[in-house]
């Protein structure tokens, strides 16, 4: 069944979109993450213009943030007060970063050191995630006696940010910790996704596991509510800056993806976290994989479209 | 008396037809009579593409028939060009392409080089060369190489051929022409073809000279919810920005409460 879709100016098949929608929705809810990496270039290659794929799929994302959020609300994994501190350190951050970008760009080959920043990076994060995981799923199955191992000891840093002043009680993550401390990495996170143009889910999500010390779980559903907040206001700055948010491709993708970020978070709470961590280092490690190869493989073309920027902040 | 006026007349008849023959107008020719299936395009919830019969009478029987479908509109396209930085191939150089027409396909009878030539094909714009003359490209990003025009060129012939905008058919059995004289062909409109004025010129050669050329003007149009969607996108952005996140959250929080209800909780 063919459908029209007004902004972007071409038909596409509806259940193609509807089984996309709610593969990435499905990741969305398991994960924590808006699944923008991977709907954007799916779309682009559909043939959806790149201006309306990045809208439309911040449209998207909204609510399958939204309905990954309120599963997770629902099961007791989202602290809000987190969520607000982190979002408004990602908002101070994005700002410094879009200024950063100006300043970088002037200087020249900053879209080659940031793409390999970025690979770096992706890579680490994987990598270090899934040596993580794979040894606490192990010493699970040897040692039954230490079962419940927080994923990192109280590390310096920890202890630094304990002595701040602004401490707060953070109940859902199980914390108690000054207010700067999830501030702070809000902002580098925000930096980060402004330089490289990307959400962010990927590298939150670790940051609040890790750094924070939060609970694998929490830390998803926390996440999930704070992209509900950032990708409408991107939602909104594009229908108005760029006029590129097909809303009929939103909602049929939204169709799916909310439905399958329920079943997302259904599938997340079955699982140990240690187990959501090595499904979500895999993820990360194959999506360096696929950038490296893209930055070593002699393209098959050489003119492409160019890519709208995404992202109103 | 009678005779003089007609010789005024006469007079008057020559100098008009040798005005218009100095003119670089198609339209100075004798006109190709065309019809086309229908003249309006409407874009519903289930348009995706469409085909239009074009028939038209060929002015001097046996001579050789071109038809061009172009846009009116003209659009500017952003191009990214990637290149090899050190070991890695990376998006090096932007440019901003202008006078490509948004929608290009040329049907002749039989190859067109066999039937004008390259200077007569620049004059009436048939063929991609013509095209790649036509347009312009301005560096947006990058440093520029001399072989840039060329790999542009063809990157967006490329993308074009494969949205189906731009073809060049060149066979007879493509564009029918009955005992050299009704000749009738269709061109698939793509769902990529949006709103706008679409204009299917046909021109008919005899030795490589233009002897005939007709014009129809097609015109696509989105109607109903298609139409109030695009146009309230582009008037109430606001409007259309906070319509669009309150639909997203609402449908989020209706799928949860559904299935929080029907699970097991």
């Amino acid at each position: 069944m063919e459908i029209y879709l007004p902004i972007a100016g071409m038909s596409i098949n509806v259940f193609l979109i509807l089984g996309v929608g709610g593969l990435v929705g499905f990741l969305s809810g398991l994960f924590g993450v808006g699944g923008g990496f991977l709907l954007t270039p799916l779309m682009m290659m559909i043939g959806i213009p790149p201006a309306v794929a990045a809208a439309s799929d911040s449209n998207q994302i909204v609510a399958a943030a939204s309905s990954g959020a309120f599963a997770h609300w629902r099961l007791g994994n989202v602290d809000f007060k987190m969520g607000l501190v982190i979002l408004a350190g990602g908002i101070f951050g994005g700002t410094i970063g879009v200024q950063l970008v100006k300043i970088l760009r002037a200087m020249g080959n900053f879209e080659f050191v940031m793409t390999v920043v970025y690979v770096l990076m992706l890579g680490l994060v994987g990598g270090a995630m899934f040596v993580e995981s794979w040894r606490t799923i192990r010493r699970s199955k040897s040692a039954t006696a230490e079962a419940a191992v927080a994923p990192v000891s109280e590390s310096g840093l920890t202890r630094l940010f304990n002595k701040m002043p602004l401490k707060m009680n953070f109940h859902r993550s199980g914390l108690n910790t000054s207010a700067i401390f999830p501030f702070t990495i809000g902002t580098i996170v925000g930096i980060m996704a402004a330089i490289l143009g990307v959400g962010g889910g990927f590298i939150m999500v670790p940051a609040m596991i890790y750094i924070i010390g939060m609970p694998t779980i929490a830390a998803i559903g926390t996440d999930l509510f704070q992209i509900v907040l950032t990708s409408a206001n991107v939602t909104l700055q594009q229908a108005i800056v760029n006029h590129t948010v097909d809303l009929l491709l939103a909602l049929i993708l939204l169709s799916g993806s909310t439905i399958g970020a329920q079943f997302g978070a259904v599938a997340g709470k079955r699982l140990k976290g240690e187990q959501i961590r090595i499904l979500l280092a895999i993820i990360v490690l194959a999506l360096t994989v696929k950038l490296f190869l893209d930055l070593v493989l002699t393209p098959s073309d050489l003119v492409s479209l160019a890519p709208a920027k995404g992202g109103g902040h | 008396m009678k005779r003089t006026l007609n010789l005024l007349l006469a007079c008057c008849l020559v100098c008009c037809w040798g005005a218009s023959a100095l003119a670089v107008t198609p339209e100075a020719q004798p006109k190709v009579i065309t019809s086309a299936s229908k003249n309006v395009v409407e874009i519903g919830l289930s348009y995706s593409g469409d085909k239009i019969f074009f028939f038209g009478v060929n002015p001097v029987s046996g001579a050789d028939v071109v038809i061009k479908l172009t846009a009116e509109k003209e659009e500017i396209v952003k191009l990214s060009v990637k290149g090899k930085f050190g070991p890695l191939w990376m998006s090096v150089k932007q440019y901003e392409v202008t006078g490509s027409p948004f929608i290009y396909k040329i049907h002749a009878s039989k190859p067109l080089d066999q039937i004008i030539s390259k200077e007569t094909a620049q004059k009436w714009e048939l063929g991609y060369p013509a095209v790649e003359s036509k347009i312009k490209m301005n560096l947006i990003r990058g440093e520029a190489a001399p072989e840039d025009a060329d790999t542009v060129w063809k990157g967006l012939l490329k993308i074009k051929e494969r949205a189906n905008l731009y073809n060049i058919v060149e066979d007879p059995a493509r564009l029918e022409i009955a005992e050299g004289k009704l000749f009738k062909h269709y061109f698939r409109f793509p769902p990529a073809a949006t709103e706008g004025r679409y204009q299917v010129e046909s021109f008919c050669f005899l030795k490589g000279e233009l002897v005939g050329y007709g014009k129809d003007v097609i015109e696509i149009k989105k109607v109903g919810l298609e139409h109030w969607l695009t146009q309230t996108s582009q008037n109430q952005p606001v409007f259309f920005g906070i319509m669009a996140v309150f639909i997203a959250v609402a449908v989020g929080l209706l799928v949860g409460v559904i299935f929080g209800k029907g699970g097991h909780h």
